[in-house]
């Protein structure tokens, strides 16, 4: 073996050990890489989804809930910022930063998740949103938590401990909409309706070979599958949403107590690939704004990086 | 005690911040750098937050509800300055926003400066909810304060386009200056122990430092007589208030009263 | 206007490590890093970016080219192999502790004699 089979043979007997990585040590081209897209993506995702939500925060009901929502949205661009930084840090060796892994989504190099292609037309999707949304979103990074690459998971306690806080506001919505009139109920009958498949893609397809499913395994990113997480999911919400009076649109679904797993009527998969190619209800739509205000503020970014120019 | 001042004097401060925590927060997630989308979105929380202690000051005086007061009062009933309104640029924040941090950051300074001036003599007012109140939330404004002097250094000095942008902002705050300072049906006394000229005075001071060490002309003093067009401190107001009252109150307005 | 489109390499930004003092009892703590221009403006961002839930007395910014750093995987530079139990308190408690209950034993002794007497 020469010197670098060798290095990547030690890497990953250090990584099925259990072993962390760092920003600074020596890891396989394909880890580094790998890494980076996953972390840009989850940091993408978070800068999107904050913008179903804000939809919402200047027609938010009532001063508490204007607060509420405003800190909420405010977190998840916060969580794109721990993640980007964690990001950028890994990247920096490849001479890429701030602004390319922004512009990355731009040109559609870069994705964001399924979930925030999806339209939130009424004040109860803001709480459906925080409830169920971030409800499957904690779940999915709990996974995470043990990931090979330490800056990252250091990072997601923090991300994770804000998300507490998420999932009480968008519960405290839903429980104020379920207790209220009949339009309020109604309003949010059909808002989880409107959100019951994309909670199921949410998690993605259950059996994948594909080849970033199996790096992320492989490198220990994250520690579950895709069905393992749904299946956990379903077991904490599906009660909970039942005990509010609300009908989930599948009549099929029933838990299995022979098989251990939720029976539910599978999720059209298909819209994932519309999705992946940006054509999602309003890919476009959301893409256009954020391309559109960060394009807007290239010459503030500029004045920022001025003192650093000059200081040269 | 000059209730007819207390009250006029209350709406003036709630519907201030009130109107500029909306303007504020149709930045989320628009915001030019990510982190300072993050410091803004605070900034805009504490306005609204000001914005419902006033309100609450209201309610406690028998003026009604805190919600009903932020959400149903129609524009005729408002108090805000028309400075406040202005929206942060063309478009909407759900379409097509082409919003303009130079404005923006002129728009915040001028406007935090002068609050936190009319806080100082609230420090002093005879009516104790209020003094009490002002002390603390003049605390919280020092951030508010630090943030724009700052941004609006670091874009005055910055490149050039930084600073055309930013003359150009400042220019578009000035005529709107006047009704900031208007007192409208608030009378000088010991509920409001200030007059309009004493406010703009220290303002003044304050703020052409500020444009004498980044080189820009100081364009004038403000006018507190009022403005030349529609004063906000008498319920003159523009469409873009219209727009905004119609947008904030969308929700609340199918069931007010309503548990949300 | 102005000067012309800054190539991309000339288009960087900072990056600041921040340290947080929550209050006049603790050291200053790392939190994590922010993208900026200068200090002064690092610690305006910081402050949202890691303080909107913690109090503090005193926030650091400290530009991430100014730390100089060990590296992980010399972990022989952080290797600690021979009983260091000399200068720890475990290293003297149960020996200490032993010592004074002889003296106690022997103190009860003695006073067992004065009763006698």
């Amino acid at each position: 073996m020469d010197r670098t089979e060798e290095r990547q043979a030690e890497f990953m007997a250090h990584i099925e050990r259990g072993g962390k990585v760092e920003a600074s040590d020596w890891m396989p081209d394909e880890y580094r890489t790998a890494m980076i897209r996953f972390m840009q993506m989850h940091a993408l995702s978070e800068l999107m989804g904050a913008l179903p939500e804000k939809e919402w925060v200047p027609r938010a009901p009532t001063l508490a809930r204007k607060l509420s929502l405003m800190a909420k949205v405010q977190d998840e661009v916060g969580h794109a910022q721990l993640i980007l930084r964690v990001a950028e840090d890994l990247a920096a060796p490849l001479g890429k930063g701030r602004e390319e892994l922004v512009g990355e989504l731009f040109t559609g190099e870069a994705k964001f998740h399924n979930v925030f292609h999806m339209p939130a037309p009424t004040w109860a999707d803001a709480g459906i949103i925080g409830w169920l949304v971030d409800g499957a979103a904690v779940i999915s990074q709990a996974a995470l938590l043990g990931s090979s690459y330490a800056p990252y998971a250091r990072v997601l306690q923090r991300v994770c401990a804000e998300e507490g806080f998420h999932i009480q506001h968008g519960e405290s919505i839903c429980l104020a909409l379920a207790e209220g009139t009949p339009a309020q109920r109604q309003m949010l009958q059909e808002a989880l309706e409107r959100w019951w498949e994309a909670l199921l893609l949410f998690f993605g397809p259950a059996e994948t070979n594909s080849a970033s499913a199996t790096i992320l395994l492989k490198y220990r990113f994250r520690t579950r599958t895709n069905e393992e997480l749904r299946q956990k999911f379903l077991t904490k919400y599906v009660p909970r949403i039942q005990a509010l009076g609300l009908a989930i649109p599948d009549p099929a679904l029933r838990y299995d107590e022979t098989a251990g797993r939720w029976i539910y009527t599978p999720p059209d998969w298909s819209k994932l690939k519309a999705i992946a190619r940006n054509q999602g209800p309003l890919s476009q739509y959301r893409l256009g704004l954020r391309r559109l205000s960060y394009e807007q503020g290239r010459w503030v970014r500029d004045a920022l990086m001025a003192p650093a120019r000059q200081a040269v | 005690m000059d209730r007819p001042t207390l009250i006029a004097l209350l709406y003036q401060l709630a519907d201030d911040e009130l109107v500029v925590g909306h303007r504020d927060s149709e930045w989320l997630g628009l915001g030019p750098h990510i982190e300072e989308d993050v410091a803004f979105c605070s900034i805009a929380q504490d306005e609204v937050g000001h914005a419902s202690l006033f309100y609450n000051l209201l309610a406690d005086l028998g003026e009604g509800r805190a919600d009903d007061l932020a959400f149903l009062r129609p524009a005729a009933r408002r108090r805000n300055a028309v400075l406040l309104e202005r929206p942060n640029g063309p478009g909407s924040y759900l379409d097509r926003p082409e919003f303009d941090w130079g404005y923006t950051i002129a728009r915040r300074l001028a406007y935090d400066l002068f609050d936190q001036i009319r806080l100082e003599v609230l420090a002093g007012s005879s009516h104790v909810p209020l003094a009490q109140a002002a002390a603390r939330i003049r605390r919280e404004e020092r951030y508010h304060l630090i943030h724009h002097t700052t941004w609006f250094r670091r874009l005055a000095t910055g490149t050039e386009e930084s600073r055309l942008r930013l003359a150009a902002g400042v220019a578009r705050t000035w005529p709107d200056l006047g009704g900031l300072f208007a007192l409208g049906e608030v009378v000088p006394g010991p509920v409001f122990p200030a007059t309009a000229e004493e406010l703009v005075d220290r303002w003044t001071a304050a703020l052409e430092p500020l444009f004498a060490e980044v080189g820009f002309d100081w364009p004038g003093r403000p006018d507190p007589g009022g403005p030349p067009g529609p004063d906000g401190r008498l319920g003159q107001h523009t469409p873009d208030l219209d727009g905004l009252l119609e947008t904030m109150g969308e929700v609340y307005r199918t069931a007010p009263g309503a548990a949300w | 206007m102005a000067e012309p489109r800054l190539s991309q390499e000339q288009r960087q930004f900072r990056v600041y490590e921040i340290f947080v003092q929550k209050d006049h009892s603790s050291p200053h703590v790392w939190v994590g890093s922010v993208d900026a221009g200068s200090p002064e403006d690092a610690l305006v961002l910081a402050r949202e970016s890691f303080l909107r839930r913690e109090p503090a007395v005193s926030l650091w910014a400290v530009e991430q080219t100014a730390i100089h750093r060990t590296d992980y995987a010399d972990r022989d530079f952080f290797a600690q192999e021979t009983d260091k139990r000399y200068r720890t308190l475990a290293g003297y408690s149960k020996a200490n502790a032993e010592r004074w209950r002889r003296y106690k034993r022997a103190l009860l002794d003695l006073e067992k004699d004065f009763v006698r007497d």
